[in-house]
């Protein structure tokens, strides 16, 4: 169990917007690392970060950060650092002037401000263009631009909204691998995105929203383990599939076998993984069986969210 | 779940004072002001009524030794610096300094809307009325440079050169120019401001603020003759800084005696009338600045 100043907790925080659902009764406590939020537009992904970096109040319930409210603006607003979905940038300035005036309001002196400028600058690969405009920046680097205000004043939690969006594939490497530097150091960094594989594979834990409510959260092997409506499926490669075939049946909770079409592989779909896992070993011994690969089929956000949001992931044109 | 260690740490050095951060927000528009020859230019002309101002508090008070060289300026010596001297000046001040205001407020907001640059400035230790005031602050150097600065420059020169007792004399002239400066160029900006925030296109806005100015004086003008009142003169906000002013610079009496007493208006009504405008220019702006805007 964690103490209070090293989680984001929300308890029974519920937002509406006149008549309009932001999120609604959501009690979390989100632990260090990097945690996504995911979830089909208008789920409330966007809600719950604003509420979050304390630009919207809660309608009910209280959200504490570090176990700081956003009453103690100076204090909350250390801790925190936001990068919005849109587009967001001061007309006229240049990224190096917005970064450094982002730090001056935070109170950083102007000979500070002005070394983690060009530090931030230079770690998300910006320094050739630190003095241009940011409107004449690409997509690209304006998303860049905005994580390096966010990082500037070195905040304990990252909040990012879509950070993957309109990077290229090295870039978005790049940024991955930022995030889970981060997150190794004990910072938070909770981010929204579309791109299943990705949240795959950057996200410690998940939450899950749609339609204002938090579906599920956790790591995302607990969260399908609970998915007990939706038997696990598990992807096997071998030389004689038909044998294990033959053979799983035996427990009633195998639910469904496919065997691959090439003849060396089959898919068997299980309500007690634990109970199978124990079957399919005495079954490879007995038989002299030659496994390449096991693995989990569907232990992933995207199979996930299909079984709990109904939808493939993409978000609906 | 990962287990990781606590290696990282945030900034701990020393900060500067929060009181003051709302003046990071005017560093690089001031800046493009005063870098632009445009807004050079406009500074100029706005001031050029303050020139001509000291050019005559001079002569004034040379006028025997300039006569006595030759120049030919003897009805200078009719001309009595003295609060209807002031008067007259901030009354072409108050147009110079709304022009400005008109040129300058409505790119102040808008933008940032536009752009959706709030959420940035509002997630950090920064709120709402400071946000306002860094912007209001732009506007209000920009037209103390035309009203109050060189009043309180003339005011000195006039001391300096007819000597204390005048300043003794005539110290509510200058509490007139602080205080009648301040309530104007405060509802001028606060207006503009307003309109910034509502108004995302800044010609529009602009044109909308020339429109509030000049429509509605307009229409007080039409609503007196038509029902033979005064309380139309209230919509005509120049018409109601003039009481204010007048009030201020002792001008009142002389007022009376010119205008007939039904159409005489206290100083009183006009602050009201100002006082109002910058209370609606302040929920305009409670209303549109935020730090997340809900699509519906």
């Amino acid at each position: 169990m964690q103490s209070e100043d090293r989680l984001i907790v929300f308890d029974n925080v519920s937002k509406f917007y006149g008549e309009v659902l932001g999120v609604n009764r959501v009690s979390l406590s989100i632990e260090p690392g990097v945690t996504s939020l995911v979830g089909p537009n208008g789920a409330g992904k966007t809600t719950l970060m604003n509420l979050m970096t304390g630009l919207l109040f809660p309608t009910k319930g209280t959200v504490r950060v570090l176990g700081i409210s956003s009453s103690d603006p100076e204090t909350f607003y250390k801790n925190i650092g936001y990068c919005s979905q849109f587009d967001a940038f001061p007309k006229g300035l240049s990224g190096y002037q917005m970064i450094r005036s982002m730090l001056a309001l935070h109170g950083l002196s102007a000979s500070e401000a002005e070394d983690r400028t060009w530090s931030v600058i230079e770690r998300v690969g910006m320094t050739d263009a630190a003095h241009r405009r940011v409107a004449g920046y690409s997509k690209g680097m304006r998303q860049r631009v905005r994580l390096a205000q966010a990082l500037a004043h070195s905040p304990k939690v990252l909040i990012l909204d879509e950070p993957l969006n309109g990077l290229d594939p090295m870039a978005r490497a790049e940024v991955i691998e930022l995030f889970r530097k981060f997150a190794e150091s004990g910072m938070h960094v909770v981010i929204s995105s579309h791109i299943m594989h990705e949240v795959d594979i950057v996200s410690d834990s998940v939450i899950m929203m749609s339609g204002g409510y938090v579906v599920a959260e956790g790591d995302i092997q607990g969260v399908r383990h609970e998915m007990e409506d939706h038997p696990i499926q598990i992807l096997i490669r071998c030389d004689r599939p038909a044998v294990i075939a033959s053979s799983v049946f035996q427990q009633d909770s195998v639910v469904e076998v496919r065997i691959h079409a090439d003849g060396r592989g089959l898919l068997v779909s299980t309500r007690n993984p634990d109970r199978f896992y124990e079957l399919f070993n005495r079954i490879i011994l007995q038989n002299r069986i030659v496994v390449e690969a096991v693995a989990p089929a569907d232990e992933n956000v995207n199979a996930v969210y299909q079984y709990l949001v109904g939808s493939n992931g993409v978000p609906p044109l | 779940m990962a287990v990781y260690k606590r290696t990282y740490t945030r900034y701990s050095g020393p900060l500067t004072d929060e009181r003051w951060r709302f003046s990071i927000l005017p560093r690089y528009t001031l800046r493009s002001v005063f870098g632009s020859r445009f807004y050079a230019i406009a500074l100029l002309v706005g001031l050029l009524p303050h020139l001509i101002a000291a050019v005559l508090i001079y002569l004034r008070s040379h006028i025997d030794a300039l006569v006595s060289l030759g120049f030919d300026i003897r009805e200078l010596q009719f001309l009595a610096i003295d609060g209807g001297f002031f008067f007259t000046l901030f009354i072409v001040e108050t147009f110079i300094s709304f022009f400005l205001v008109a040129l300058l407020g409505p790119g102040l907001i808008s933008p940032d809307l536009a752009n959706n640059a709030l959420p940035l400035y509002l997630s950090r230790p920064f709120s709402r009325a400071e946000y306002v005031i860094g912007k209001l602050s732009v506007l209000l150097a920009v037209t103390s440079a035309v009203t109050w600065i060189p009043g309180l420059i003339l005011f000195g020169l006039q001391t300096t050169l007819v000597g204390p007792s005048w300043s003794w004399d005539n110290s509510r002239l200058l509490a007139g120019i602080l205080v009648g400066s301040g309530i104007w160029i405060l509802t001028i900006s606060l207006m503009a401001l307003a309109l910034s925030a509502w108004v995302k296109w800044k010609p529009v806005a602009a044109a909308a603020l020339f429109g509030i100015f000049f429509v509605t004086a307009g229409f007080g003008t039409v609503s007196n003759a038509m029902l033979q009142t005064r309380w139309g003169t209230l919509l005509n906000l120049a018409s109601a800084m003039r009481m204010i002013w007048r009030w201020l610079f002792l001008q009142e009496s002389q007022y009376r005696i010119t205008t007939p007493p039904w159409a005489t208006m206290p100083a009183w009504t006009g602050l009201i009338t100002l006082i109002s405008v910058c209370g609606i220019a302040l929920f305009l702006l409670s209303w549109k600045i935020r730090p997340a805007q809900v699509v519906r």
